[in-house]
């Protein structure tokens, strides 16, 4: 008993831990930062820059709040819960959410804090909807995510789970998306996307093998960017938490908007084998690293989680 | 066998009734709701012996103290040390079981017959509200499993989890009469008393009682003349429960619950703490006795699609 206690409370302290580095050195370069005062979008401002063939430019660095699995405001903003200095609200259903100031909090040690944030995480209401033959599947895997969670074996997080990149480079016939694993125990692998925009279409789906992450091909709609994603295999989880497995017919269609320094990201899927209706994501807001000169760090090698020493149920 | 299925069927019946009869005065009560309700309030104030002595600074450190005391109002020092505390809790599960038995169901008149084992579940959700009970009996003759659901201004039976929402998987009843008592179920739970509390604002009034600690207000929305006096514990855990409602024939009729040794009895840990015995009562006599044996307080994907065939017969 005493053995596990220690070996639970080591492994949240190493994740701790190694999140610690990689946090320090992005917001040293104007990177995605884990703590915010807020959950709340970013507000645009400045111009939308524009490609010469008139289309918004979304090149660049983005981060701000909707980075991958960095930090619990991050997580929180992914997942619609607004937090403001002493409101909350979840802006999927509208409702109002208790809040008690700063100032009062009571102390809580590293543990408490690490239940906590399971908790606020997964406290969102925009929830896909599964058939009701896969509900108890999808709790289950999300119960048991310390085993069951694909990325634990350092596979690629998949689309649409990657979310919005960290950098995008786009051309006027295709765009290219990089992704940067994150280390440690949180532990996803660096990905990248090449997108082509040149009107092609899709390869037949029977003729596609299903990978992580699949075929995707873009198009303009005015001034959003949409790509549109299938040929996937049915490996990966669709969003960050929940255990939300999908089919290999699974059908993604995500929506990039800049607005100034902003870009705004929305994932739809599709899953008729296994949803009950489409599935979007609450939109998450990424901020444009103001520093025209910053480049992404090198990720930390994703390292698989040692399931020998893992005890407990308690996750993130 | 077949006598024995009916004594099963009675003690289902038995128990739906009390579940019923416990819940039923709101819903009997809506006909007439301002007068009823200004006479339940002015009840429930006389009930305590100091009414006037609360203020707005009163209930909010009382309500706070008590959302802590049972790990509601929570933050996380991973990323969130800038954050204010916030309500965790939106979904859950419950698992108990209790004993019944009864005179009625005995061959011998004034005798008791045999004792009827009902296994309890409920999942639930407070964005949006929404509740689904199964009971089964296990008792003698054969066992009876009955599904209740409610969500929003929706309730409804099923045939099966998740029944109606795919043709010819299981049969959803609408059962609209029964939206207020279930509902009501959801918001006499303790997690629901801390919420409904702080969203009646103003309303909240907290006093002591023969040296406890009593929050009384009134519910909103489809019970907002139900007024709820709630009693904690020297831990500020919610101890007791008492309703009031709007319907004359049953004005002076309390309906109560107790709550006692609370505790996580989550699988996975959560510090979310919950009673491990409910008691409800009428009329000061018990009704049902539940002991839980596991509550799973973690965000768990629970979802609660109302089935089109109930919406119609709501819109008529």
């Amino acid at each position: 008993m005493t053995r596990h206690f220690f070996i639970s409370r080591g492994i949240v302290t190493a994740a701790l831990l190694c999140l610690l580095p990689a946090a320090i050195f992005a917001q040293n370069n104007g990177g995605p930062r884990m703590d915010h005062e807020n959950t709340l979008p970013p507000t645009p401002t400045g111009p939308t820059p524009r490609t010469a063939d008139g289309h918004p430019d979304l090149t660049g660095l983005w981060n701000g709040l909707a980075d991958n699995l960095l930090g619990v405001p991050n997580q929180m903003h992914n997942v619609g819960i607004e937090v403001g200095t002493d409101t909350a609200r979840d802006i999927h259903s509208g409702a109002q959410i208790g809040t008690w100031p700063l100032q009062s909090r009571t102390h809580q040690n590293s543990e408490q804090s690490e239940r906590a944030a399971t908790l606020l995480r997964r406290m969102g209401s925009n929830r896909p909807i599964y058939k009701p033959q896969y509900w108890q599947r999808v709790k289950d895997f999300d119960a048991n995510s310390n085993e069951e969670d694909p990325s634990n074996n350092c596979m690629p997080a998949g689309v649409p789970r990657m979310g919005v990149p960290s950098y995008i480079a786009q051309t006027p016939t295709y765009l290219v998306f990089v992704y940067p694993g994150q280390g440690g125990l949180i532990a996803t692998a660096t990905s990248y996307r090449m997108i082509p925009t040149d009107g092609r279409k899709h390869t037949n789906l029977e003729d596609l093998d299903g990978t992580w992450n699949g075929e995707a091909i873009g198009h303009w709609e005015g001034d959003t960017m949409v790509v549109d994603t299938i040929g996937f295999n049915s490996t990966s989880w669709f969003d960050q938490l929940g255990g939300y497995f999908h089919s290999e017919n699974m059908h993604v269609i995500e929506r990039f908007h800049r607005d100034g320094n902003t870009l705004t990201w929305t994932a739809t899927v599709e899953d008729p084998d296994v949803l009950l209706e489409p599935w979007t994501t609450t939109p998450r807001v990424a901020l444009l690293n103001p520093d025209t000169k910053a480049i992404l760090p090198e990720s930390l090698p994703c390292s698989e989680r040692d399931f020998a020493h893992v005890v407990t149920k308690e996750h993130h | 066998m077949r006598r024995g299925t009916t004594k099963a069927l009675a003690r289902m019946a038995l128990v739906t009734l009390a579940f019923a009869a416990l819940f039923s005065q709101r819903a009997a009560g809506q006909s007439n709701s301002s007068n009823s309700s200004a006479a339940a309030k002015t009840a429930t104030a006389r009930a305590v012996d100091n009414p006037s002595g609360s203020n707005s600074s009163d209930v909010a450190k009382t309500l706070k103290t008590a959302a802590e005391a049972i790990g509601l109002a929570r933050w996380s020092g991973v990323g969130g040390q800038h954050l204010p505390e916030v309500d965790v809790i939106n979904t859950m599960e419950i698992w108990g079981s209790c004993t019944t038995d009864g005179p009625v169901q005995s061959n011998k008149p004034g005798e008791a017959g045999p004792a009827s084992k009902i296994e309890f579940h409920a999942a639930l959700g407070y964005n949006p509200p929404a509740m689904r009970v199964e009971m089964t009996s296990t008792g003698p003759g054969a066992p009876r499993h009955t599904i209740e659901v409610v969500r929003d201004n929706y309730a409804w039976d099923e045939s099966e989890i998740g029944a109606g929402l795919i043709p010819g998987k299981g049969t959803a009843t609408p059962a609209m009469a029964a939206v207020n008592k279930r509902l009501l179920q959801l918001w006499i739970l303790p997690y629901g008393v801390i919420k409904a509390a702080l969203a009646a604002g103003d309303k909240a009034r907290v006093t002591t009682e023969k040296g406890a600690t009593v929050i009384t207000f009134p519910l909103s929305g489809l019970l907002a003349d139900v007024m709820v006096k709630a009693t904690l514990d020297a831990k500020y855990e919610v101890a007791k429960v008492e309703t009031r409602t709007d319907n004359p024939a049953l004005a002076d009729l309390i309906t109560e619950t107790e709550y006692f040794d609370y505790k996580d009895h989550g699988e996975i840990a959560t510090d979310v703490m919950s009673p491990g015995h409910i008691r409800w009562k009428q009329g000061g006599h018990p009704v049902m006795d539940l002991q839980v044996k596991m509550l799973d307080a973690n965000n768990p994907y629970l979802v609660f699609p109302v089935p089109e065939n109930v919406k119609q017969a709501a819109a008529r």
